[in-house]
């Protein structure tokens, strides 16, 4: 006598589960139920009466498999006929027509958050891009050609002190290397890769010793635009300072413009832009210093440039209202929870 | 620099005062605020470190007359010059550090209080009044911005004042009665024993002026400013007279300060001079000559000024025309300019006095579309997935304490890298893993009452290269890194790895798991292998491992339990699930778009598989055989259930239940086919894995 093989005994009676499963899920009243129940469990010729008969098909030494799997699909059937028929004998006014408290709370789907910083980041990238500047990032371990001397910061200048800087040690490496302390050290680096036309906006930690109060935190961001074409003056610069001030804030913004001293901008100027009727500061600007471009191989006879740099977390601080720039780094989440982050939607 | 508005307007008539502030803001003395002192009013000014001209009354004066247009009255000061023997000698050892050093003596002079007016003028700027003799150096620097310095002349040894650097632990008793050792970087005035100065910085108690002062050293010098920062620094001793000599005061203004104060203390102290004003070495004072093209105002600032406007700005503040020519003139910059010498420092001048709000804020540049950067838009897509998952984004210090650094990193073996000074108190080793910042951070939030603390932080780790000795590389990696730690065991931390997998384009494959000779992929894909780590758990961690057509294969990530240890030290309950991904290298996956695969409406047919095999057999290795097959039908493959169960399956069994699901593009499959199709998977099970069909 041919045996019935345990593998297509098996699967049958996958199948006959998938197919019950089908059925008493699409089951909604008493008639359905009660044709799946024949159709399936029927005394006399329901599927699984019939699947029992192949079970005595099987060879010998399948049969207790056979018989094993067999009871776990029909007591798998039968579970779901007894849910099914609960479910459809269920008074339905219960569910259909007692109204439910509606203010009841629902299923909680909890909601992550983007740092309210990189938001920032974010919002401030986005606006920039739309002017043309691309967003570009470098190391913020750093020699001291890229963070000093290429940004016309001489050996004897204060800015080198070491108590002003995070130097670091590293064996390899004659030269000290340091902690970046401003990230122009990249518009440095893509200066030396690329040729102008040129706009990018360089952003992304940097470190100051600063001893961390409501508003200084040794570590904190910053988001500086570079631009260098043929023919750039400081009207460009005030005209594009404008057009962001205005994206960021809303409205048509003007800005300010008052002198102030960077070491590889000349002019250089504080940026003031005006915010509910009082000028606030925005952040530093100027001319790219033609030591600059001549230290990156570029003639500052024929192309000139601007660059601009924003303190993110003093950015963020006024427009989330948060008074203490240390809560952006205690990592709290009922702090982090509060940023929605609708700018960016 | 605060500004007494008595004492300024000696020497210029003043505007109100609002008008004066906000004029001097916007030429580049930012104000900071203004206090009624009395009858005076002292107004703060911001003054940068360019600008040490700007540090002494004078200065500031200038900058009103030139923006108020109105003259400057700068007293003069004519002092008789005796032609005595000189009373001490000077000498000046370490010319790199003085270049030019002048004394006077005045012998017969009554020190007592300063009148009225001094002792005013010098409270409303902040300076207590000490005696007459003292208060005249004070009122002197800062009326131009020459530190002076006044000695007891009878205290003086050997009646000699040598300027040398300090022998290396040579003690220093300071004017405020406290002792410091010096280094062999700081310059000294010492008399025949003894420093009795710390050169530009402070004077010494020994020699200092008192009540029973008689014959008085006056002191005005140039020191160089690195050393005098160098000794401010390492002392913490910073002072008025530091602070100007770390930005260079007027060379012009050495000799005029000391006959000034010198005609003062005759007044005010009485005595009289000896001898003639004793000078050592070459006063360093070399104003340049610049050139000016007067087009270059417009191509700069993006407005033209007429080249007489030009002319008058320049005039007014102390530059002297040499020559002009028809496209270029030559201009010698004032002596205290010394921030002025090169073209642009000029139109800089010129601007900032013409003002800022002559420049259009309406030019606009061209556009220029740009897109988000692969690494962009890699990280957000990254970040995105964490946050639909419920965790917030964190920012820890990237430098961290010896206890957050002892666990080894998943990215090298180098020791961490240290910076001084710390970044805060203790912490000054540059992390060279997110996770244990992320526990403490998680634990932090906890203990904070927060209702979680799942949080993610996208930021670089900092690894020391091997092998960059002498390579044009940089010797420090910087991993951008993604870490997310959450409640939970292995398999909640590898369900988010893989989350982040799927959104980056990387799906994972059991080839890529089992070993480097199983992979035949054209596609990049990823593999998770055991791993030994000290972050982790014994046994319940993996690395990512990423398998590329013609790459060698890498780590980028690391999943799995966070260590015991590792999170008793924080409190956090265990387990704690925790990933870190690295995603820098991977920016090809944000450039690639996903080729499309057409979805078929014909019906599916699932199977489930029972097999036993030995414990040691990997779930990778049983999917890797059923793939192995290639059997086009084949739609998913995915784990039933694994149950073990030594009486019915033997010792180190496991059973493992296949769920596949098959479905054909071209026609239904029938029942037929579906058992064949599943029935060569088995064979290919057993072959490679030794499983059999439990049945």
């Amino acid at each position: 006598m041919t045996h019935l093989s345990l593998e297509t005994f098996v699967a049958e009676l996958n199948e006959l589960r998938v197919g019950a499963e089908r059925m008493l899920a699409e089951a909604t009243d008493a008639a359905a139920l009660e044709s799946a129940r024949v159709a399936f469990l029927g005394a006399k010729s329901g599927r699984l009466k019939t699947a029992q008969r192949g079970l005595g098909q099987l060879a010998k030494a399948d049969k207790p498999a056979g018989g094993r799997h067999f009871n776990a699909v029909k007591q798998e059937v039968d579970a779901l006929f007894a849910a099914a028929h609960e479910r459809v004998s269920a008074p339905i006014d219960a569910h259909r027509t007692t109204a439910i408290d509606v203010t009841l709370p629902g299923d909680s789907i909890r909601l992550g958050r983007v740092h309210p910083l990189t938001q920032t980041i974010r919002r401030v990238a986005a606006i920039m891009s739309h002017l043309g500047f691309e967003v570009v990032e470098g190391p913020e371990v750093e020699d001291q050609w890229h963070n000093f001397e290429a940004l016309a910061i001489p050996a004897e200048h204060p800015a080198r002190d070491p108590l002003d800087n995070f130097y670091l040690s590293v064996a390899s490496h004659a030269e000290p290397l340091l902690l970046r302390s401003q990230t122009s050290t990249v518009q440095i680096r893509v200066m030396e890769e690329r040729d102008p036309p040129l706009r990018i906006v360089s952003l992304g930690r940097v470190y100051r010793p600063d001893t961390a109060d409501a508003t200084h935190y040794p570590m904190f961001h910053q988001v500086e635009g570079l631009l260098v074409e043929p023919g750039i003056t400081m009207a460009h610069l005030k005209s594009v300072l404008r057009s962001f001030a205005s994206s960021f804030l809303g409205g048509d913004v003007h800005v300010r413009f008052r002198p102030s001293f960077f070491p590889f901008t000349e002019p250089s100027v504080e940026v003031d832009m005006e915010w509910n009727g009082r000028w606030i500061e925005m952040g530093g600007a100027g001319m790219v210093d033609p030591a600059v471009l001549e230290a990156v191989g570029y003639d500052p006879e024929t192309v000139s440039g601007f660059a601009f740099g924003l303190g993110v977390e003093r950015i963020a601080a006024r427009r989330f209202g948060v008074a203490d720039i240390r809560d952006f780094y205690r990592n709290d989440v009922r702090f982090l929870e509060q940023f929605s982050d609708r700018g960016q939607a | 620099m605060i500004v007494s508005l008595d004492w300024l307007a000696e020497y210029v008539d003043l505007p109100p005062v609002d008008e004066l502030t906000e004029r001097l803001l916007l030429a580049g003395l930012n104000h900071e605020s203004t206090e009624t002192v009395g009858v005076d009013k002292a107004v703060d000014l911001e003054v940068t470190s360019n600008r040490p001209d700007c540090l002494g009354h004078v200065g500031v004066a200038r900058e009103v007359a030139v923006l108020a247009n109105r003259p400057l009255r700068i007293p003069t000061v004519e002092l008789p010059e005796s032609n005595a023997e000189q009373a001490v000698s000077v000498e000046i050892e370490a010319g790199d550090i003085c270049p030019y050093y002048s004394a006077r003596v005045l012998r017969g002079v009554t020190i007592g209080p300063s009148p009225d007016w001094l002792v005013r003028r010098l409270a409303t700027v902040g300076i207590t009044s000490v005696n007459n003799v003292v208060d005249i150096t004070n009122y002197v620097m800062l009326e131009c911005g020459q530190p002076l310095h006044a000695f007891d002349l009878a205290r003086l040894a050997g009646r000699q004042i040598v300027v040398r650097r300090a022998r290396a632990g040579e003690p220093f008793f300071a004017i405020n009665h406290k002792q410091y050792e010096l280094t062999d970087e700081m310059c000294v005035i010492a008399d025949e024993q003894r420093p009795v100065a710390l050169a530009g910085v402070m004077g010494g108690a020994n020699t200092e002026i008192t009540a029973a002062t008689t014959d008085v050293l006056l002191e005005s010098a140039q020191f160089a400013p690195l050393p005098v920062r160098t000794a401010a620094r390492r002392l913490v001793l910073g002072s008025p007279s530091s602070y100007r000599f770390e930005r260079g005061p007027d060379p012009a203004a050495v000799g005029w300060a000391s006959r000034r104060a010198a005609t003062m203390m005759l007044e005010l102290a009485g005595g009289h001079l000896d001898g003639p004003v004793i000078e050592a070495g070459q006063l360093a004072c070399r104003p340049a000559t610049i050139r000016l093209r007067p087009e270059r105002l417009g191509e700069v600032l993006g407005v033209e000024i007429p080249r007489q406007r030009q002319r008058e700005i320049l005039q007014a503040l102390g530059f002297v025309e040499q020559d002009a020519g028809e496209h270029e003139s030559h201009w010698l910059a004032p002596t205290w300019r010394r921030d002025c010498w090169r073209e642009i420092d000029l139109v800089e001048e010129i601007a900032r006095i013409e003002g800022y709000d002559r420049v259009p804020e309406n030019v606009p540049i061209a556009a220029r579309p740009v897109q988000r950067s692969a690494r962009e838009r890699l990280v957000r897509m990254a970040a995105e997935v964490c946050v639909a998952a419920g965790f917030c984004e964190a920012m820890t210090r990237s430098v961290v304490g010896e206890p957050l650094e002892i666990w080894g990193s998943p990215w090298g073996t180098a020791a961490s890298l240290v910076c001084r000074p710390p970044l805060v108190r203790g912490a000054d080793r540059l992390r060279r893993t997110l996770l244990p910042s992320l526990a403490e951070a998680r634990s932090g939030s906890l203990a904070a009452g927060a209702t979680h603390g799942d949080l993610f932080e996208v930021a670089r780790a900092y690894i020391q290269r091997a092998d960059a000795a002498g390579a044009s590389e940089s010797p420090v990696d910087e991993p951008l890194l993604l870490a997310a730690v959450t409640g939970g065991d292995f398999f909640r931390a590898k369900g988010l790895a893989a989350a982040v997998m799927r959104r980056i384009g990387l799906p994972e494959s059991p080839a890529a798991a089992l070993g480097d000779d199983l992979i035949r992929t054209t596609q990049a894909v990823v593999g998770y292998r055991p791993l030994k780590s000290e972050l982790f758990a014994a046994g319940r961690v993996a690395e990512i491992v990423l398998c590329r057509p013609d790459c060698p294969n890498r780590r980028i990530g690391v999943v799995g339990e966070l260590a015991g240890p590792l999170c008793d030290e924080h409190g956090l309950a265990v387990p704690v699930a925790a990933i870190e991904l690295r995603l820098d290298g991977l920016e090809f996956l944000a450039n690639t778009d996903q080729e499309r695969l057409p979805l078929s409406g014909l019906p599916a047919i699932d199977r489930d598989i029972n097999l036993v095999v030995d414990e040691s057999v990997p779930w990778a290795a049983v999917v890797a055989a059923i793939e192995s097959v290639g059997c086009r039908e084949l739609e998913t493959v995915r784990l039933g259930d694994i149950w073990r169960d030594a009486e019915r399956l033997g010792p180190e069994k496991k059973s493992i239940v296949v769920s596949l699901r098959l479905r054909s593009h071209e026609a239904t499959l029938s029942a037929d086919q579906a058992n064949t199709l599943v029935a060569n998977m088995v064979t290919a099970c057993t072959n490679a894995t030794g499983g059999v069909l439990r049945g």
